[in-house]
């Protein structure tokens, strides 16, 4: 046993550092056009993760999260621009004075938008989450869209519907995929520890769990609130890969991109949503020949727009036939397989 | 241990697939077509938009398919109406298909979010994005139409001397930037242009997109007795205002944006917009110059029908580009984003085009009025 603890060990240490390795051949070898999609992966896995841990491992059913998101954008792209890029950006109405000189780097920007997102959550949560299921989806779809319409008609804010430029391309690999990496050490750990299992055991059954003495709303709001602070910190990351964002860009379909990832990879598993972050971002623009023209043997044509599309969505009805709890179900990754062959770990309430 | 070794051999093949993905830009004399890249939405909310500029694109590539002896092929993305996909499908024009140049995108965020990729290395040209910010602080951006502040501009002057208006209402749709925009350049010149604070009545009345009752700004707006209301904003909610305005009895004439030339607006409006007059970038009654007709010909030829504004814009951004590659005789994105920021006095299916430092068209507007149920055509502004 002793000797199978320490290969495992080994295992994740060399697989961590193939990871980093690949990231490194990437950096050197691919194209931008890759390296955004490279990006991406990273930055839709921290989203896929925040919404995760609410929704699948908390059981609370939350459309909010491209409000969140649009909070740590605006705070990161505001926090890290430069006074000049302001300028330039606000030139309807100028911008408040106590915004104008502001020019942080991008780390504590990107804590600050975090933060600023977990406030949000924590204020939104507080009321919302008396409330379960579908009733919860509706009141924070809501709540996402007055963030939308706040930042719509907060001019000297947020410039309005005219959208922020010239961000600072601060977003590379490293950022993405180094908070990518964080926050997956962070479920891992989280739910190795009693609050994961609490969260769990909420998800299960919220009176049995309060039996059990677990402080239902202290739990469902810490859950809520880290899942946000995620989700901040996300959408900072994409503002500033994009280098330019408007309110239009949160709208609640953001909100189901990132759910599409959480469901396909299955609700409750961290390996999962990493597989299923990186196959729909890769698979989306994989896919992108087929809007153009082909040429079969029959026939051929000069392009469909919107093809991809179509092919995408019987992808996903495929894989959602067959795997009717998504890619993992509520499993993870162990290297269990290499010892006791054929048998993922069962990861549910019970605990290992 | 099968399975390491199944796996290692995977990682391999990932590894070979993705080396060599580093190209080196073309020369001309290594290539046998000159592509240009479109990136558009296809599909999505804006869907219809691009279609009709991808159209004109489309003919123009049709009347002039070489260049320097060689053809040119069109690149056309789908950006899926989406910012985060409109960078991606730039970014791929730009590294994967080695565009010599882009037109695009219907959508000024569309265009914002591609500009921050395409900066430096390829030069774009715009055809109906009237957002400022969008050539603003980015040498590789042009565009081929004319943007918010000159149309604000003209429909003030439109107000101040045709109708004789010496006060003036404003209804803006607050979540789209281009109604945003335009409203305060109308409110900016009609303020030196009656060089009275008060002309304007009242703070720019809001609305969102999607709002189908404006009983309550139309209220408020009679009470003030303007001589003139401008409402630019989305079709289908301009028209409703109108409507619900004449409802109400309010008689005070309405003037818009280029955005009311659209089926929808006559439909949803019928008799009540009559005499709604509006800017917008051209038209087909009158000719403008000799490309136009030429242009309306091929239209009228292929679709059977009359063609929209933004189809000639379309069109006239390939010609801009194509004009610019002749000049600079190569495919170095470089030179071309030079030749096209000379542009000057350029003949163009929508009007005479000459680029400013910005990178934006200088050109007329058309000022049109809907009669008996069609839109018609009443005189033209020059800059």
């Amino acid at each position: 046993m002793e000797r199978e603890k320490k290969i495992r060990v080994v295992l994740t240490v060399t697989a961590a550092a193939v990871a980093v390795g690949l990231l490194v051949l990437f950096n050197l070898i691919l194209d931008s056009y890759m390296m955004r999609i490279v990006n991406l992966c990273g930055i839709y896995i921290t989203l896929a993760l925040s919404l995760n841990l609410i929704y699948g491992f908390t059981g609370m059913f939350s459309l909010g999260h491209a409000g969140f998101m649009a909070v740590g954008a605006y705070t990161t792209a505001l926090l890290t621009m430069s006074p000049a890029q302001k300028e330039m950006n606000f030139f309807l109405e100028p911008i408040v004075p106590w915004l104008a000189n502001v020019e942080w780097s991008f780390l504590p920007a990107l804590l600050m938008g975090g933060v600023v997102a977990a406030v949000a959550g924590f204020i939104i949560g507080a009321p919302a989450l008396k409330l379960k299921d579908d009733y919860l989806a509706i009141a924070t779809l809501g709540f996402a869209e007055i963030i939308r319409i706040f930042f719509t008609n907060m001019q000297s804010i947020t410039n309005g519907p005219l959208g922020l430029k010239g961000l600072p391309p601060y977003t590379n690999v490293w950022w993405t995929w180094g908070i990518a990496f964080a926050s997956i050490l962070f479920m891992v750990f989280l739910f190795k520890g009693s609050y994961g299992r609490a969260f769990k055991a909420i998800r299960e059954d919220e009176v049995a769990a309060e039996a059990m003495g677990i402080n239902l709303f202290r739990h469902k709001m810490l859950s809520f609130t880290i899942g946000s602070f995620m989700a901040g910190v996300g959408g900072g990351l994409l503002g500033n890969l994009m280098g330019t964002i408007d309110p239009l860009m949160f709208r609640f379909l953001l909100a189901f991109n990132i759910l599409l990832i959480v469901v396909l990879g299955g609700m409750g598993s961290i390996t999962g949503t990493v597989i299923s972050g990186i196959v729909i971002t890769v698979l989306m623009e994989y896919l992108r020949f087929l809007d153009g023209p082909m040429d079969f043997y029959l026939f051929s044509t000069d392009g469909i727009p919107g093809l991809r599309m179509v092919i995408f969505s019987i992808m996903l009805m495929v894989v959602i036939l067959f795997f009717q709890k998504g890619i993992m179900g509520n499993r993870e990754f162990s290297w269990d397989f290499l010892f006791r062959p054929g048998r993922f770990k069962k990861n549910s309430v019970e605990g290992e | 241990m099968k399975k390491l070794i199944l796996l290692v051999t995977a990682l391999m093949i990932f590894a070979v697939m993705v080396t060599g993905c580093k190209k080196k830009a073309p020369e001309l004399s290594e290539v046998d077509v000159i592509k240009i890249g479109v990136f558009q939405p296809l599909t999505g909310a804006n869907a219809s938009g691009g279609e009709l500029e991808v159209r004109g694109i489309k003919l123009a590539n049709e009347m002039f398919p070489d260049v320097l002896g060689k053809k040119i092929e069109l690149v056309i993305v789908d950006n899926k109406s989406d910012k985060v996909e409109s960078a991606n499908a730039a970014e791929r024009l730009v590294n994967k298909d080695q565009v010599a140049a882009i037109i695009g995108s219907w959508g000024s965020s569309l265009s914002m979010a591609a500009g921050q990729v395409t900066k430096g290395k390829v030069p774009v040209v715009a055809c109906s994005a009237t957002n400022p910010l969008v050539t603003k602080g980015n040498d590789w951006y042009f565009r081929v139409c004319f943007l918010d502040p000159f149309q604000g501009q003209v429909m003030a002057n439109y107000a101040f001397n045709k109708v004789n208006a010496k006060k003036a209402a404003v209804i803006q749709e607050i979540s789209n930037d281009y109604s945003v925009g335009l409203a305060k350049f109308f409110i900016d010149s009609f303020v030196k242009l009656t060089g009275d604070e008060k002309s304007i009545v009242a703070k720019p009345f809001s609305y969102n997109t999607g709002d189908n009752d404006f009983t309550a700004q139309l209220t408020a707006i009679a009470q003030l007795k303007p001589d003139v209301i401008f409402a630019p904003g989305n079709y289908t909610e301009s028209a409703l205002i109108i409507k619900q305005a004449r409802d109400q009895g309010i008689k005070i004439p309405f003037l818009g944006g280029d955005t009311w030339e659209t089926g929808p607006f006559l439909e949803v409006g019928k008799k009540s917009v009559e005499g709604a007059t509006f800017s917008t970038f051209f038209t087909s009654e009158v000719p403008i110059t000799k490309m136009s007709e030429k242009f309306l010909k091929a239209y009228r030829d292929k679709y059977k029908e009359e063609p929209a504004a933004v189809t000639a814009l379309g069109f006239d951004a390939y010609i801009v580009i194509k004009a610019a590659i002749e000049k600079a005789n190569s495919i170095d994105p470089e030179k071309i984003k030079n030749e096209i920021a000379k542009t000057k006095d350029f003949e163009g299916s929508a009007g005479m085009i000459t680029l400013d430092e910005n990178g934006d068209a200088v050109k007329d507007a058309v000022i049109k009025v809907v009669k008996d149920g069609k839109f018609k055509y009443l005189t033209t502004v020059k800059p």
